[in-house]
């Protein structure tokens, strides 16, 4: 684990997977009739951070990024998912050219030091073989130079080894809290990096999870006493071992995510140096 | 609320599905073309033979001669709409609306407000090919807009593989660079009138004051700034609901089976049918004539229409040679009608060579300023001669 054991947090923010849901309108969280262009200059006044989904489905475009950055207050960070034709659908031999175009792509977004993280989430049927082993090693040279965070579907890769080498290469092992079912990685507090930590809240609809909906997948509303272990106890050990953190809620169904970014924001500030929202709430 | 508009699109659709039955076909230069016919031209080719100088439409001998080693197949219509027909049916559970095109691989898919049912409309998009990719063997390009007119130019850009995804607002910012025969909806006159004037990118045009414009492009402005601006309202079609049509129908007051008569009938819907087709901003890749003998017996013929068009000139001669076909029976008729379908965005591009990319000019430029006549003094106006609709572009007045 990370030998560096900063005292405090710079920066912990506290965010959504992704902004821009439609149903979110209907359900509270953006104004009834909120226009998509205007989606992440209103998740900007309630939030620090968010992680750009799109980015997974689609390589990641300079002038877009560059057309983002207005849009939000200075000290708004973003974390990009890594494109799935490098994790998800990897072409054997084309996967180098993209990790360059990635790089091209998010480009506006480190020079304007406004990029957080690159979050690699490799699939559930990624373990650890011989194979998997060699291409994520390749990966991770690849993409050297950017704040990366591992994010593991499959409980192989909880071993001792493989955080040694993420540590040992500063990346940062992505903190998962996901439904208790077998073969997922478990929910495991490893810091790798003293720069940065990272947690993903997925829920936890365990009849979901597999169910290949996304809609069903992630469907569900964490309780107070659920967040409270981890605002008590989790995210305060972790945050004595990295400088920043980021933590995001995948729970988007139904604005679940930013309810529950809100009430575990409301439970840090009482129990550490609480994120600080960057300007007024939208709905007030 | 913003809209939400899928546009699936299997390149080279017939040579794809060629690909499918035999994999031999793979990163080989394809043509679709019917073999042993003498004057036989190019239907679909794959990327390679395109990258050789091979077109649709050209004749298969000048296009066998660009390179060596071609492969060519005949088509296979029934395979395609079957291709098609998997296609749809994919996309089935995820809108009522789609619209298919017409055995050429596109589709668009309005996901507006499904994403509590479905998730994201970006992720069903995602879905959407990879279900292709598994079941059908394809791999369909996909795009995300806001409208039709947006999704389709997104699909071009990244042909022949790859996705798109339109933020809603960013529709200038993609267009602005690209140039204007990439616009659907932006047709060769247009381009032939810009042209001149340096004019060969939307944001060349778009940051003109509209007064100008008029000068140059007269009764398009509108239409050319709406297109160059990517807007687009035209709504995707329910499923099922018949493709867009036009259909003129003609009742003789009393039967007759002269050709004169016949002519006579048809040229005014030929003109008609040609005016509406402009109007929707479409071209038609097939007419049809049906009619109805004094004896009650129908009989409908159809032709294909190469190249697609919407001009009168163009559509004049398949329109009376279907009605040849239509009116082989020796009987009278008593009612026919005439049906332009398959109905597509007219192709910017000008033809290749130097003689047709004239007459194409010079025919555009006489049914634009029939059209202008027609809208100020009425339609019955102005219109063909008989004999010079026949053969020459020119007009009786």
């Amino acid at each position: 684990m990370a030998d560096a054991a900063p005292s405090t947090v710079d920066h912990l923010r506290v965010g959504t997977s992704g902004y821009s849901y439609p149903e979110w309108c209907a359900n509270g969280f953006y104004p009834p009739g909120t226009s998509a262009r205007e989606m992440l200059s209103l998740y900007a006044r309630r939030f620090t951070a968010t992680e750009l989904n799109y980015t997974w489905y689609q390589m990641p475009k300079a002038a877009a990024m560059e057309r983002m950055l207005p849009k939000v207050p200075p000290g708004f960070g973003f974390a990009a998912k890594l494109t799935r034709t490098m994790t998800h659908e990897i072409d054997p031999q084309g996967w180098p050219s993209q990790a360059v175009q990635f790089r091209e792509g998010i480009a506006p977004l480190m020079q304007a030091g406004r990029l957080l993280a690159v979050l690699v989430q490799l699939p559930p049927a990624f373990d650890r073989a011989d194979t998997n082993r060699r291409y994520l090693a390749r990966l991770l040279d690849a993409l050297a130079g950017l704040p990366v965070a591992v994010e593991f579907r499959h409980r192989s890769w909880a071993v001792d080894p493989v955080f040694t080498e993420l540590e040992k290469r500063r990346v940062t092992l992505v903190t998962v809290d996901v439904p208790a079912l077998p073969h997922l990685f478990p929910t495991l507090p490893v810091v790798t990096h003293p720069e940065l930590f990272y947690i993903r809240f997925h829920g936890r609809n365990a009849r979901g999870w597999r169910s290949g909906n996304m809609q069903k997948q992630f469907d569900y509303l964490y309780s107070d006493a659920e967040l409270a272990s981890w605002s008590r106890d989790t995210i305060p050990r972790m945050a004595a071992r990295a400088r920043n953190g980021i933590i995001f809620f995948n729970n988007h169904v139904r604005a679940q995510a930013p309810r529950n970014a809100r009430m575990l924001m409301a439970q840090l500030a009482s129990t550490m140096d609480p994120p600080q929202p960057t300007a007024a709430d939208p709905s007030r | 609320m913003d809209r939400s508009i899928i546009h699936i699109n299997v390149a080279d659709f017939a040579v794809a599905v060629e690909r499918c039955l035999d994999p031999c076909l793979v990163q080989r230069p394809v043509i679709i073309a019917p073999a042993g016919a003498a004057r036989a031209t190019v239907y679909d080719m794959s990327e390679e033979a395109y990258r050789a100088g091979v077109r649709k439409g050209m004749p298969l001998r000048r296009a066998l001669r660009l390179e060596r080693g071609m492969t060519v197949r005949p088509p296979r219509p029934a395979r395609y709409e079957q291709a098609m027909a998997d296609l749809l049916r994919q996309a089935l559970p995820y809108s009522p609306l789609i619209e298919p095109g017409d055995r050429d691989g596109h589709l668009f898919v309005d996901v507006t407000g499904t994403s509590r049912l479905f998730g994201p409309a970006v992720d069903v998009a995602w879905r959407l090919r990879r279900q292709a990719r598994k079941t059908l063997g394809l791999d369909p390009i996909w795009s995300l807009a806001a409208n039709k007119r947006v999704a389709k130019v997104a699909s071009r850009l990244v042909k022949p593989q790859g996705e798109y995804i339109v933020a809603p607002g960013d529709e200038a910012a993609l267009l602005a660079p690209l140039p204007l025969w990439l616009i659907p909806g932006i047709e060769a006159a247009d381009l032939d009138r810009l042209h001149p004037l340096n004019l060969d990118h939307v944001h060349q045009v778009i940051g003109l004051d509209p007064v100008h414009l008029q000068v140059v492009l007269g009764h398009r402005t509108a239409a050319v700034l709406e297109a160059l601006r990517g807007e687009d309202h035209a709504p995707v079609l329910p499923v099922g609901q018949a493709p867009p049509r036009v259909a003129l129908d003609h009742t003789f007051a009393t039967d007759t089976h002269t050709s004169t008569d016949l002519h006579a009938a048809l040229r005014p819907l030929v003109e008609t049918a040609g005016r509406q087709l402009r109007q929707q901003g479409r071209v038609a890749r097939r007419i049809g004539i049906m009619v109805e003998h004094s004896d009650g017996r129908p009989c409908a013929r159809q032709l294909r229409v190469e190249p697609p068009s919407a001009n009168d000139l163009a559509l004049w001669p398949p329109a009376r040679h279907v009605l040849t076909l239509a009116t082989a029976r020796r009987t009278r008729i008593r009612h026919m009608r005439l049906i332009c379908d398959r109905l597509v965005y007219p192709p910017a591009q000008l033809p290749l060579f130097e003689t047709e990319r004239r007459t194409v000019l010079r025919q555009e430029r006489l049914v634009n300023a029939l059209d202008r006549i027609r809208k100020r003094f009425g339609t019955q106006a102005v219109g063909f001669a008989m004999e010079q609709m026949a053969s020459a572009p020119s007009i009786k007045l």
